[in-house]
């Protein structure tokens, strides 16, 4: 699974710290899903979706 | 916060009470206790940085814990559980081949048990979890 929360990260002009207080976690899980080293939550996928207020299938790119 | 500096306070207490047996020995200069030395000023750093990224994080704001640090500890946990049993039937075999009292045998287990926390904890952070 990939992910373009560095791009929609870089667009909403957040850094990883803002993002990271905006849906509750360390700014270390944000490195590490820009990094595509950690597969989140649902709930944490949802979150992050909400913030940047697109569906969570526009944000994670499942492998087929 | 609390437990950041509980973890201190316990490494502290691990590194005088190591101190205190080290120095109190007469030959600690070389041999089995100094490299047991050196290990627990290692693991006791470890703990040390554990400690002040719970204490940095508290001051940031952050939370204490989220869901891939604690993924991290569980995997961790296993990794190092399953690789503590293989080491426990090395040190089966390895203690009769070489002359070691049972204390000494049961104390280099109880490190390396820690050493293998450790570098698992590393291997994960550096692998990253995926697909899981």
């Amino acid at each position: 699974m990939n992910n373009r929360i560095k791009e929609y990260r870089a667009r909403h002009d957040l850094t990883q710290d803002e993002l990271a207080r905006k849906v509750n976690v360390r700014r270390e899980t944000i490195v590490f899903l820009e990094k595509n080293k950690y597969n989140p939550s649902l709930k944490l996928a949802r979150d992050i979706a909400v913030v940047f207020g697109v569906p969570i299938e526009e944000l994670f790119i499942f492998d087929q | 916060m609390k437990r950041g500096l509980i973890a201190i306070v316990i490494s502290l207490m691990v590194l005088a009470t190591s101190a205190l047996w080290f120095f109190g020995t007469d030959d600690h200069k070389i041999g089995f206790e100094a490299v047991s030395f050196g290990v627990i000023v290692i693991l006791v750093g470890f703990g040390l940085f554990f400690a002040w990224r719970r204490l940095s994080s508290a001051k940031r704001g952050e939370p204490a814990e989220d869901e891939l640090s604690k993924k991290i500890m569980q995997k961790t946990a296993a990794w190092s559980y399953y690789i503590s049993l293989y080491m426990w039937v090395f040190m089966i075999w390895f203690k009769d081949r070489v002359t070691m009292d049972t204390e000494q045998v049961l104390g280099a287990g109880i490190l390396s048990m820690a050493v293998i926390f450790f570098v698992s904890w590393i291997v994960i952070r550096l692998r990253g979890i995926r697909h899981e």
